[in-house]
């Protein structure tokens, strides 16, 4: 852009003001009428919301929680009851130490040996790295097998499980318009049934309203197009968990609450690099467990 | 031109005087026009951005921050699937953004019932400081923005102990021999690896998925980026990277509604003042019963600046 020049002294010394002038005024209209053009878009959109999406959507409730935008940092989804499951073999064992200090220290040495009374237990030590997401990206597409079943009332005297049932009997009978349902799945707004055939559900959605037996009691329900997510993306990181320690390949040699004890007495011990136990669990041998991992602040 | 003059000076010099003005003015125009070009720019590239989402599809783009992972229990789940991955879940959902005006302010109740109350009595007069204010309420108005559909999901990703990916693999064999190639060096125990269960080989693509029969073996090879692959005399390094898998379960597309939180208008003559103070006031009168209301959770008064707020579920 030529007035990008303008701010050099040199430039400014040049006569040819006119030319300048004129060209930065044809480039604000051009600039006006495409502002002018994506405002009524977007006006547009705001008094027809129906445009925007085809079919109506289940409404959920939302709350005001304290949540404002700091800076121009956006964050535009909240992520909660973050939970990693890690397997553990058996014959090993998680310490979790008070002070991370610690666990580095015990870590540094790859091996261990257990002093016990007649016989030493040689064991590995390694460190906890959990997988943690660090970016998601979630994408939605009108689904061709799958419906939503809504309008439910408030206080419906069955189980989710029960529900679930009804609804798939009801729907998976032909004479009703439906077909073989393959998935089911209670959701906020309502039930969400997939069906092995994607005439079915279209059948369905193009019926629309149904009266249901739940309960002993009819009730109109319901059923529009199912907009299903897919993953675009995710990716991870593999982040340590300062505290703990992984104890690896433990001999068979005592029962549970007796290698409980030893391992702790050996990991307790200061002189050994060792500290503060906050907690350990061993898993038997010929065993598998899965240890849970939770965000620190639930 | 001698260094360090002004250039106006210079050019005031060789002008005359009125000459000399109507070069100042354009000048001054020149400036304010390339100022008001970048703003429109600007503008545009907000709305292009806004209105990008094509219909039919909307996303969820999120950075998650660095959390601390703390470890709460150690189970023994009945299906034996859930040991052949490490699995990370956690809930996502969309957070509606609502542009709070000066002068309004948003109050969530516990109740459903005291906020609906609260805004059939549409008109209320509060009493702030030593000011009697008339304050409308009304249903805060989420889906007037251009974005209807929020997104809540579950979702979850497996690190596979069994699995890993292999990647640039030299396009040099023919399938079935460059499949034959990757079981026998990934079958290597000095190298870290184990018995192979199978290979997948795109050939196309370069890339490979190996399971290996025995967990723990995927751990050991991805302790180091590359692995090395013998294709006859040569040695080749081929890339590893964990094996994911993810799951998304109750997806559900919706639109939000507000219905414990009400939006308050009418309180731009407060404007000077502090918004904490004027919301400690708003809160108070909101609460008493005679005033129709009830136990408040929360009050933001925009007062300063428009601000956004963040509805959730």
């Amino acid at each position: 852009m030529p007035a990008n020049n303008c701010s050099n002294p040199q430039t400014k010394a040049c006569f040819r003001r006119g030319d300048l002038l004129q060209s930065l005024q044809e480039e604000q209209a051009r600039l006006k009428m495409r502002l002018q053009e994506l405002q009524q878009l977007k006006r547009g959109l705001r008094n027809s919301p129906q445009d925007k999406v085809p079919f109506p959507v289940p409404e959920v409730p939302l709350v005001f929680r304290g949540h404002i935008q700091e800076g121009m940092e956006v964050p535009k989804s909240l992520v909660s009851d973050l939970q990693i499951c890690y397997p553990m073999p058996g014959g090993s064992a998680l310490v979790i130490f008070d002070d991370p200090k610690v666990a580095k220290q015990v870590l540094q040495q790859k091996e261990h040996q257990i002093e016990l009374e007649e016989c030493r237990l040689r064991v590995q030590v390694q460190p906890v790295e959990l997988p943690v997401v660090t970016t998601i990206q979630v994408s939605s597409q009108m689904s061709s097998q799958r419906v939503l079943v809504s309008g439910f009332p408030a206080k419906l005297k069955l189980s989710e499980e029960e529900l679930l049932d009804k609804l798939e009997l009801f729907f998976g009978k032909t004479k009703n318009g439906g077909g073989d349902v393959e998935t089911r799945e209670m959701l906020h707004g309502g039930v969400m049934l997939g069906f092995a055939k994607d005439e079915v559900a279209q059948n369905l959605c193009r019926i629309g309203q149904f009266t249901v037996p739940l309960g002993g009691r009819q009730f109109p329900l319901k059923v529009s197009p199912y907009m299903s997510g897919e993953i675009q993306k995710a990716e991870i990181r593999f982040q340590p968990v300062p505290q703990a320690v992984q104890v690896l390949n433990i001999p068979d040699v005592l029962d549970g609450p007796e290698l409980q004890d030893v391992l702790q007495v050996h990991f307790q011990k200061p002189t050994r690099g060792g500290g503060e136990v906050e907690a350990l669990t061993v898993v038997p041998p010929g065993e598998q467990r899965l240890a849970v991992f939770t965000t620190e602040s639930s | 031109m001698a260094a360090g003059e002004d250039i106006n000076e210079v050019i005031k010099k060789y002008l005359k005087d009125e000459e000399f003005m109507k070069y100042e003015q354009k000048q001054e125009s020149i400036d304010r026009i390339l100022k008001e070009n970048i703003y429109l720019t600007m503008e545009i590239q907000k709305l292009e951005t806004e209105l990008q989402e094509a219909p039919g599809s909307s996303q969820i783009k999120e950075d998650i921050p660095e959390t601390k992972m703390k470890f709460t229990s150690l189970e023994n789940p009945e299906d034996d699937s859930r040991f052949s991955n490490i699995s990370c879940s956690f809930q996502v959902s969309s957070q509606v953004p609502y542009e709070l005006q000066k002068g309004e302010a948003l109050i969530t109740f516990e109740e459903e019932e005291v906020a609906q109350n609260v805004i059939r009595m549409e008109k209320h007069y509060v009493q702030i400081m030593d000011i009697g204010v008339e304050v409308m309420v009304k249903p805060v108005p989420l889906n007037s923005g251009v974005r209807f559909q929020e997104m809540i999901s579950q979702v979850s990703v497996g690190v596979s102990k069994m699995k890993v990916n292999v990647t640039e693999i030299p396009d040099e064999l023919p399938e079935s021999q460059m499949r034959d190639k990757l079981e026998l060096s990934f079958c290597k125990s000095r190298n870290g690896g184990g018995e192979v269960e199978c290979v997948e080989y795109d050939k196309q693509a370069g890339s490979a998925v190996i399971t290996f029969v025995e967990t723990g073996v995927a751990d050991r090879i991805l302790k180091k980026k590359d692995y090395p692959l013998y294709i006859n005399q040569d040695c080749h390094k081929v890339v590893v990277s964990p094996y994911m898998e993810t799951h998304l379960k109750k997806f559900q597309v919706f639109s939000g509604i507000s219905k414990r939180t009400v939006l308050l208008t009418g309180m731009e003559e407060l404007c000077p003042m502090e918004e904490e103070i004027v919301g400690d006031y708003v809160n108070i009168h909101f609460q008493r019963t005679k005033n129709g209301g009830g136990e408040v959770d929360m009050v933001k008064c925009s007062l300063n600046e428009p601000c956004i707020a963040y509805f959730q579920e």
